[in-house]
């Protein structure tokens, strides 16, 4: 029974979200402050410094990092607003019940975990193990991120854990685990300062990754050339030499006309194909007709631009290759990225100092959290569940029969279907929103409704948690100490800043306590979290994230250390490949044949315009935190329906026209933007909001079939004027309703 | 900045000593050539009758600034329109809420207000009881056979009368102590954010921040030590007390033209801005020609253009434009645009 | 009477271009303790529907600052390293004509508090021999604080200039503009 309670009005009353303002003066003791905390931000996967200031167990500002070396104090919007998120009159600060008619009352610890415990065994008795899954988030540190995978298969004993990664960059990590054998970007950002050209295809790095732009910026200060592939002339592409607008879904092709026009030309490495990479002849076999007329049609950019950005590509001496979720979020996800890292291993442009590739990685631990053994198909260092000499090293690590191992099992998306089938009936998640992040989420909710129990653990009552009939109040990101690794595969190490509210708990400290719960207390005995990490080294080793040689100290010390780093020793590893030595059990760098195919939903008579999606600088994921702070609400306060002016005159819409969006899953209505920077034939709704502002009631649920991201950036619509003005400034702009 | 401030400046020189004549004439008329004046206050007479001519000076020179003068000659001309009663009516109200007790202050922050109206209150009040005094248009006589209540003439003229005892004796007679209480109260809360706030830790001086606060409490203190000292000590202290009140106070009174002090005269002209946007807005409101919004008046930006011309700054541009006729904002895109073209055709954006 | 430790070595380098319009600026300027939680620098998008360009306005700190050459108050004061700084609280009549008269569109009036306002280069922290908050965490070094030397190091082709041409007027600022190398003056047509 996991419908909302009351009214969604009233469950926004009480719990938001709402807006929080730091006071006039600031908050108390930010001018004299008991301590200044080393940490990072918790918004992105550039994971920057930052200093927050302590006043009382509280958090009263911030003061910038200026040493850590990557960003040298630098942050965004968020980074700067970051500490709102502590002291929020909306934090859950006991655990609540779910109250049929009242909504949520705080209950103490004792009945939260002795209801769940028991629901959780009243569920697997009756149908199964698998009955109950677990979904988690990779805002999380190593640390708890290592301990879910462990505690999703050694106590819940479920086969069904999967992560939000899934919805961010599993494409790319199948991708990299096809060509390279690892998954990890190849280069520390540093290597950008001096690449000659550089490519970035579907990553609005100003908006989602803004603190890498000074990276960007600097290399062109260096003389580098920029190529931005888009469908929206981003930021970052305004000044770009060359902007590429493709239309969503055309990447693989524009990538294999490049590849083309490379081997036409002979700017080619032969010697790094010949000696070091395997699958060329097939790999451009596959992309022999994508001439440009062809290109042209199937990618909706001019010959020209394809041609110019080709040999810009092509005759460079260095460049750098960076992509995220505008090519990864497709049906098509993994070709996508191999595509890409064809026209990489064709230059030879890799494993040397400014000449580097990979994805920019979305969330805060993005990175980290995806190598430890999240996924329903993973265990730590990124190892395979499937391997039989993986489960047996990880079962040794963990003390466990092997055959207890859970095998693998259902990805995020699959999971929400398996619900409706009647196959889950119970599930505990933490640091997800799904109600938010997923696509087509009319069907999450009905999912969610469906559920016989579902407990939840949060800091804030989230949309999805509000469906839950446990709320755990867990802890906040400078809450509990930890480690995380950066988009780069820097780790580096989290501080606990102050201890969770009276009657909160940390994050680690309620999954401890609902493995001792399960019985399987002896293997869930951390006193601290560097023992936690202690035991994910030595589970990762040998693995190809292998984090052995990394300690906390090392960590600090060092301010960061780059994975693989196998021995107490080894330095880490910044730049890979440099050894030619790729992960492949061959050790060869493999091209993989891309053949384009198009996107799962393209637009007909009926819906005919294309919809993609994305972020605004100012809020992160779901919003569940940044949707509650004041100033970057202000900011952008609603999702704006980006439309090109020739659409636009085609419906008669003028700005700010209010624009109801239909696609095949659901409606919605936004008020329109117009503006010349996005593609004619495409339209684009940011997907940070919940209830009826959610993108996500639109957005395809088609899974890409090796690595099962969904398709958030292409779907077909159609678009309807309602006659009204949209609001230009809401009176409640953090009101979220849920239907 | 200061370009018509350098010299000596001979119509306030003139306006000055006109004051200062003037209140010496009234100070002769209303204490009956002195017949009703306290020698005991002499200082304090000469100081008085410095700091009248410092601030009729300093205003007069204030006042010929180009956009000071600006603004006193259309709140005049505003002011005596066919408009007069309601902006007659609206300038009172607004001397009520903003001169007497200073809301505006409330918006930058609450306790700072209430420390400044405190101050301010204590101090209006402490002239409108010592000025008379020292000027002897106030004085207290007894009559010859009642030895009981006193008699109170102003400009010599009896207005009023009062027993010795009475409640409105003791207010009377105590009305610099309460004035003196305002002002400590006041004076110790706003020195209490000068100690505290980051901002004003920063940015404030010693003789215009610190000195005028210490100034206060010192006359302040010593007011009350006089007080005291007859109440309490049977005037042992009296003559320490009195000298060290009579130097605080005829510091503060030759201070007053210059330092800190002078933000009392010149607030009056808030009233003058106010009533300027007012009729302003009546008369139309200018449109940016970038951003396509009101956002001055039209009569602002005019009388802008002119003033600053005075001032030697010349914004016109080609086909009679002018670099103010466009909205903050207006300028902003205007000078990001200018960049964005000088940065293309120099060829590169970045390096 | 406050202890100074204002680095004139250190100088503003502005360059719109590489603005993105984040606000991150505008986030940290409000922390600034001189403005309490109000922002003063400015970030707008120059014709959104036709681009996403953005710009980015610090005071520019005038030689001889119109903004207080117009102040009726005499409200507004440039100090000894030039900084011109915010309005005197006391002396502030929010006449507005700093506001208009700013050919930079800098100045902010507070219209409840009868009171204008703008940046004065984080005054807290550059007179304690810190670095601005906007220039230190800009994302995109839109806005630079550093070394004349360190600037010329970095950026090679371009030359920092602090002269502007507004119409006749003349303007020279201590904040520079990064223009392209050999140009001497930016002239707003």
């Amino acid at each position: 029974m996991a419908k909302l309670p009351v009214s969604v009005d009233k469950i926004i009353e009480k719990h938001g979200p709402h807006k929080a303002y730091a006071p006039q003066t600031g908050f108390q003791g930010n001018k004299e402050p008991d301590k200044l905390v080393k940490t990072h931000c918790c918004y992105c996967g550039m994971q920057c410094g930052i200093k927050l200031k302590v006043k009382d167990n509280k958090i009263a500002g911030f003061e910038p990092w200026e040493e850590f070396p990557f960003n040298e104090g630098r942050l965004c919007p968020k980074g700067v607003m970051r500490y709102m998120q502590n002291n929020h009159p909306d934090r859950l600060m006991d655990p609540v019940e779910r109250v049929e008619g009242k909504g949520f009352k705080p209950v103490d610890w004792e009945h939260a975990m002795g209801r769940t415990v028991n629901e959780i065994k009243r569920i697997q008795e009756k149908y199964g193990k698998d009955a109950f899954a677990m979904l988690s988030g990779v805002s999380l540190t190593n640390e708890k991120s290592y301990m879910i995978g462990k505690f999703a298969r050694v106590a819940l004993k479920t086969a069904n854990l999967d992560y939000n990664g899934r919805l961010c960059m599993v494409s790319a990590g199948g991708g990299n685990k096809k060509a390279f054998g690892l998954d990890r970007t190849s280069n520390s950002w540093a290597d950008l300062k001096h690449a000659e050209v550089i490519l970035i295809a579907g990553a609005n790095v100003s908006e989602t990754f803004p603190t890498l732009t000074h990276y960007i910026w600097q290399a062109r200060d260096n003389g580098a050339k920029l190529i931005v592939v888009d469908p929206r002339m981003i930021p970052l592409a305004r000044t770009a030499d060359l902007h590429l607008p493709v239309r969503p879904g055309g990447d693989s092709a524009l990538f294999g006309a490049i590849l083309k026009i490379m081997v036409d030309n002979d700017w080619l490495d032969h010697d790094f194909i010949d000696n070091h990479t395997t699958g060329f002849q097939d790999t451009i076999d596959a992309v022999k007709d994508y001439d440009l007329d062809w290109a042209e049609e199937h990618t909706g950019i001019s010959k020209d631009l394809i041609y110019q950005a080709a040999e810009m590509w092509g005759k460079a001496n260095t460049s750098f290759l960076l992509h995220a979720r505008g090519i990864e979020h497709h049906t098509k996800g993994v070709e996508n990225v191999l595509s890409c890292i064809n026209i990489v291993l064709a230059s030879g442009r890799i494993g040397r100092p400014y000449c580097g590739y990979g994805t920019i990685t979305g969330q805060g631990n993005g990175q980290g959290g995806r190598e430890h053994g999240h996924k329903c198909d993973q265990l730590p260092g990124n190892r395979d569940i499937t391997n039989p000499e993986h489960r047996k090293y990880i079962s040794e690590v963990w003390g466990i029969d092997e055959k207890d191992m859970p095998g693998k099992g259902l990805s995020a998306y699959e999971q929400i279907e398996a619900i409706h089938r009647g196959e889950i009936k119970g599930m505990i998640s933490i640091c997800f929103n799904p109600l938010v992040s997923l696509p087509n989420n009319n069907f999450v909710r009905e999912a969610l409704e469906k559920l016989e129990f579902y407990v939840c653990i949060d800091t804030f009552l989230s949309e999805t948690a509000r469906h839950a009939d446990i709320v755990m109040a867990g802890s906040l990101h400078e809450e509990e100490e930890g480690t995380v690794t950066t988009a780069e595969g820097r780790v580096v190490k989290i501080n606990e800043a102050i201890t969770p509210p009276k009657n909160t708990r940390r994050d680690g400290e309620i999954i401890m306590e609902l493995a001792a719960r399960l019985g399987e207390k002896d293997k869930f005995d951390f006193a601290t979290s560097e023992d936690i990490f202690n035991e994910l080294r030595v589970a990762s080793k040998g693995g190809t994230a292998d984090y052995y040689g990394i300690t906390y100290k090392k960590v600090v010390d060092n301010m960061g250390i780059f994975w693989p780093c196998k021995t107490l020793d080894d330095p880490g590893t910044p730049r890979l490949w440099e050894d030619k030595k790729f992960a492949t059990a061959d050790q060869k760098a493999h091209f993989n044949p891309v053949s384009y195919r198009p996107a799962s939903e393209m637009p007909n008579k009926e819906f005919p315009v294309v919809l993609t999606t994305g972020r605004v600088v100012s809020q992160y994921l779901s919003g569940s935190s940044t949707r509650r702070i004041g100033k970057l609400i202000d900011q952008y306060p609603e999702p704006l329906l980006e439309i090109h002016p020739k659409l636009a005159f085609q419906y008669g819409i003028e700005n700010h026209d209010l624009i109801k969006v239909k696609t095949r899953r659901g409606e919605a209505e936004f008020p329109a933007h117009v503006v010349e920077t996005i593609r004619e034939d495409t339209v684009f709704i940011p997907y940070h909001w919940g209830g009826k502002h959610s993108a996500n009631q639109l957005t395809i649920d088609n899974l890409d079939p090796v690595s099962k991201i969904p398709e958030f950036k292409v779907c077909a619509c159609q678009l309807e004027k309602t006659g009204q003005k949209g609001s230009q400034h809401l009176t409640d702009t953090a009101y979220q309703s849920s239907l | 900045m200061f370009r018509l401030f350098k010299t000596l400046n001979r119509l306030a020189l003139i306006k000055a000593t006109i004051a200062a004549v003037l209140t010496i004439a009234l100070v002769l008329i209303g204490s009956r050539n002195l017949q009703n004046f306290d020698p005991a206050l002499i200082a304090y007479l000469i100081g008085t009758v410095f700091a009248i001519f410092g601030i009729a000076y300093r205003y007069s020179v204030w006042i010929q600034r180009p956009p000071t003068k600006l603004y006193w000659r259309r709140s005049m001309q505003f002011l005596f329109s066919k408009y007069f009663f309601p902006y007659l009516w609206r300038s009172t109200k607004l001397f009520f809420r903003n001169i007497l007790f200073q809301r505006f202050i409330a918006y930058r922050s609450r306790t700072r207000w209430f420390g400044h109206f405190m101050l301010a209150t204590g101090c209006l009040l402490a002239f409108a009881i010592t000025v008379p005094l020292t000027f002897g248009w106030i004085h207290f006589v007894l009559k010859p056979g009642d030895e009981t209540t006193y008699y109170a003439l102003l400009f010599g003229f009896e207005a009023g009368s009062f027993s010795l005892g009475s409640p409105l004796a003791f207010i009377a007679f105590h009305g610099l102590v309460w004035c003196s209480v305002l002002v400590t109260i006041g004076a110790v809360m706003m020195m209490k954010r000068r100690f505290t706030d980051g901002g004003l830790i920063a940015t404030q001086s010693f003789e215009n921040d610190w000195l005028p606060l210490i100034l206060l409490i010192a006359i302040s203190v010593t007011g009350l030590g006089i007080s005291y000292d007859y109440t309490f000590l049977e005037g042992k202290t009296y003559q320490f007390m009195a000298v060290t009140h009579a130097i605080t106070v005829v510091l503060f009174l030759v201070w007053l033209p210059f330092g800190k002090f002078f933000h009392i005269y010149q607030r009056l002209a808030q009233l003058g801005a106010n009533l300027y946007k007012t009729e302003g807005k009546r008369r139309g409101m200018a449109t940016c020609p970038h951003t396509g919004k009101e956002f001055a008046t039209q009569t602002h930006i005019n009388d802008l253009k002119k003033v600053s011309k005075e001032l030697g700054f010349n914004y016109d541009k080609e086909g009679g434009r002018n670099h103010m006729d466009l909205s903050p904002e207006g300028k902003r895109s205007a000078l990001a645009t200018a960049h964005l073209k000088a940065r293309k055709e120099g060829g590169k954006l970045f390096g | 009477m406050p202890e100074t430790n204002y680095d004139q070595e250190m100088a503003f380098f502005v360059d719109m271009q590489r603005c993105i319009g984040c606000h991150a600026c505008e986030m940290a300027c409000a922390e600034c303790e001189t403005n309490g939680q109000e922002s003063m620098i400015h970030v707008n998008y120059v014709d959104r529907e036709k681009s996403p360009q953005t710009t980015v306005q610090v005071c520019m700190h005038c030689e001889d600052p119109t903004c207080a050459n117009v102040c009726p108050a005499d409200a507004i004061h440039q100090d000894e390293f030039g900084v011109v700084h915010s309005a005197n609280t006391s002396r502030c009549i929010g006449c507005s004509n700093c506001v208009l008269a700013c050919p930079f569109g800098v100045p902010k009036k507070m219209e409840e508090a009868e009171l204008m306002m703008k940046c004065n280069m984080c005054y807290d922290r550059t007179s304690a021999g810190k670095k601005p908050m906007c220039a230190t965490v800009c994302p995109s070094q839109a806005l630079f604080f550093g070394t004349k030397e360190e600037i010329e190091r970095m950026r090679p082709d371009s030359e920092p200039v602090n002269s502007f041409l507004f119409g006749q007027q003349e303007v020279n600022t201590k904040v520079n503009v990064m223009m392209p190398k050999g140009t001497h003056q930016l002239i707003i047509p």
